[in-house]
């Protein structure tokens, strides 16, 4: 038990230089991913806001565009955060069980040397890790921010004036998003 | 609300031309109130008038009649705003109500409705005398009062529905990942 | 001044019964009703019957009484060249439940033999009204129990929640 712990947070120096790069260089496939994300979750707010704030489409145009943009930039900024500082955490977790799946596909392979299915290894492992975050990153960054915009928006900001409501809660809502990402806890 | 408060004061005016002298007339109070508790555009606003007899006969050939909403900016919904009896026993009152739409909204003067009848059988000159006045009431815009009271419910279900793509789909991604390289479960295994 | 007082009481008492020389015969009733449904249109629950009465003896400007859930109430006339009335009646949410409502009406006839039947303690019942206008109430809707956000911010928090824990997992050192 404490060597496969010892193990598990003790990843080699080119491993963790590995995993960092890939984490600071967001590719354009995911970078893609993040913000086509951010748009859609910085859009839903503008439902809420037509149909029961009943805040007019043409009229506050303007407002919803500029939000919904501002919104996109800030939660595509939490969700690279928040998966920055998973992708190594969830390396760690994941490690054991994706070489051992690994060992076990690359076991037949008489031809690939010790090198070349160590590296195989890596790349598994950076795609796991990369992949959990990425996704977990979203979900748990989405979540939030629907609770900070309803919270925001039928709570706090209840009497205000909608189109104030709406910058605010939506300002509130993806700001402090990108606030909590910033931490590392 | 105050408004609602300040109409439920029930303020009965009394009617003038009464003379002491007439023990054995009818003799007629009547208010008129609003039921509302939010006065909404195109919504119903409940009238209710009640005529007393405080005389001491029957009042004769009571009619009530009610033109203080201008036809440009209420639509009659339910009931009438003329009414009649033949007689109203001393001692008993009697009910109408109606029911009307605000076609506008803003403040909008409750004023009097006006009755008038025989104080009894023998008197041939009508007695013509007012109801209360609910006074002042504000009608509010029916878009806003949607946003405050209605409960939106298919609104927040189609909520529910386009959110749930932007949390279940990354979700269940992360879940199959985790679910596949937990160490924990594949400890158990 | 006394006598002319009693004579009046006493007209009064019997006037029902000298008019009450014709009646209606063949009631045909055109009749729409409303009652309250939400509690912002009307803090009292109120009935409001319409009707346009036709009699096959060509009967007009009729009196008429309602028994409402068990009062008994002059009804309006609302429009005597078109024969129409109005029974209005109102009362406490609670008295008015959501249900099934027979409004009986009676000529000037059946109101004195009802009146009769109710002083000496004899039930309604076996007195047949004019005509009768059922009531259907849904009840007065009195505003959601719970609000929509309310559920909605619950069931955001609890997302949340489960997003959360299962960082804190992610992130702890086991």
């Amino acid at each position: 038990m404490a060597t496969k712990s010892g193990k598990q947070k003790n990843l080699t120096k080119e491993e963790e230089l590995l995993l960092q790069d890939f984490s600071r260089n967001v590719s354009t496939k995911s970078s893609a991913l993040f913000y086509g994300n951010a748009l859609i979750v910085s859009a839903i707010p503008i439902w809420l806001f037509w149909r029961i704030h009943q805040m007019d489409l043409y009229q506050s145009g303007i407002i919803f565009v500029i939000g919904t943009i501002i919104s996109t930039y800030l939660v595509s900024f939490a969700y690279k955060n928040v998966k920055f500082v998973l992708k190594h955490k969830v390396a760690q977790k994941r490690e054991e069980a994706v070489s051992r799946e690994m060992m076990k596909k690359l076991a037949d392979d008489k031809k690939m040397n010790k090198k070349e299915k160590d590296e195989r290894i890596l790349w598994k492992k950076n795609e796991v890790a990369d992949y959990e975050a990425t996704t977990f990153a979203i979900f748990y960054n989405n979540a939030l921010y629907l609770v900070l915009l309803i919270i925001a928006s039928f709570y706090i900001l209840k009497n205000f004036n909608p189109n104030i409501n709406y910058i605010l809660s939506v300002g509130t809502a993806c700001g402090l998003l990108a606030l909590f990402s910033t931490s590392t806890k | 609300m105050k408004f609602h408060v300040a109409l439920f004061i029930l303020a009965v005016a009394f009617f003038h031309g009464y003379s002491a002298d007439d023990e054995d007339a009818g003799r007629l109070l009547a208010s008129k109130n609003v039921l509302n508790q939010y006065l909404v555009e195109g919504r119903d606003l409940t009238i209710e008038y009640r005529i007393y007899n405080i005389g001491g006969s029957a009042a004769l050939d009571v009619k009530l009649e009610d033109d203080t909403f201008p036809e440009a900016d209420f639509d009659i919904s339910s009931g009438s705003l003329v009414a009649k009896w033949d007689r109203i026993a001393p001692n008993t009152n009697v009910t109408h109500a109606v029911i009307l739409r605000p076609l506008k909204y803003g403040y909008f003067n409750f004023t009097a409705a006006t009755v008038s009848y025989l104080p009894s059988e023998k008197s041939s000159e009508r007695q013509v005398g007012y109801t209360s006045a609910p006074g002042e009431g504000g009608i509010v815009n029916s878009k806003d009062f949607e946003r405050r009271f209605s409960p939106h419910v298919l609104d927040w279900l189609v909520f529910a529905v386009m959110t749930l793509p932007s949390l279940g789909i990354p979700f269940l991604l992360w879940y199959s990942s985790k679910s596949k390289y937990d160490i924990s479960k594949a400890k158990k295994n | 001044m006394a006598t002319t007082g009693l004579s009046i009481i006493v007209i009064t008492l019997f006037a029902p019964l000298f008019v009450a020389g014709d009646s209606c015969v063949g009631p045909s009733v055109q009749s729409k009703y409303y009652v309250t449904r939400e509690a912002a249109a009307s803090v009292d629950t109120v009935f409001i019957v319409e009707f346009q009465l036709t009699c096959k003896n060509g009967l007009k400007n009729m009196n008429l009484y309602a028994d409402v859930n068990g009062k008994l109430l002059p009804v309006t006339k609302t429009d005597d060249s078109k024969n129409k009335y109005q029974v209005s009646y109102s009362d406490e949410n609670k008295n008015l439940p959501a249900g099934h409502y027979d409004v009986r009406f009676y000529d000037e006839e059946g109101y004195a033999i009802l009146r009769k039947a109710q002083r000496s303690g004899e039930t309604n019942d076996s007195i047949k009204p004019l005509f009768t206008i059922p009531i259907n109430h849904p009840g007065v809707w009195k505003g959601p129990i719970v609000q929509s956000e309310f559920i909605a911010v619950v069931v955001a928090i609890l997302v949340w929640y489960v997003a959360h824990s299962a960082k804190s997992h992610l992130q702890s050192d086991k």
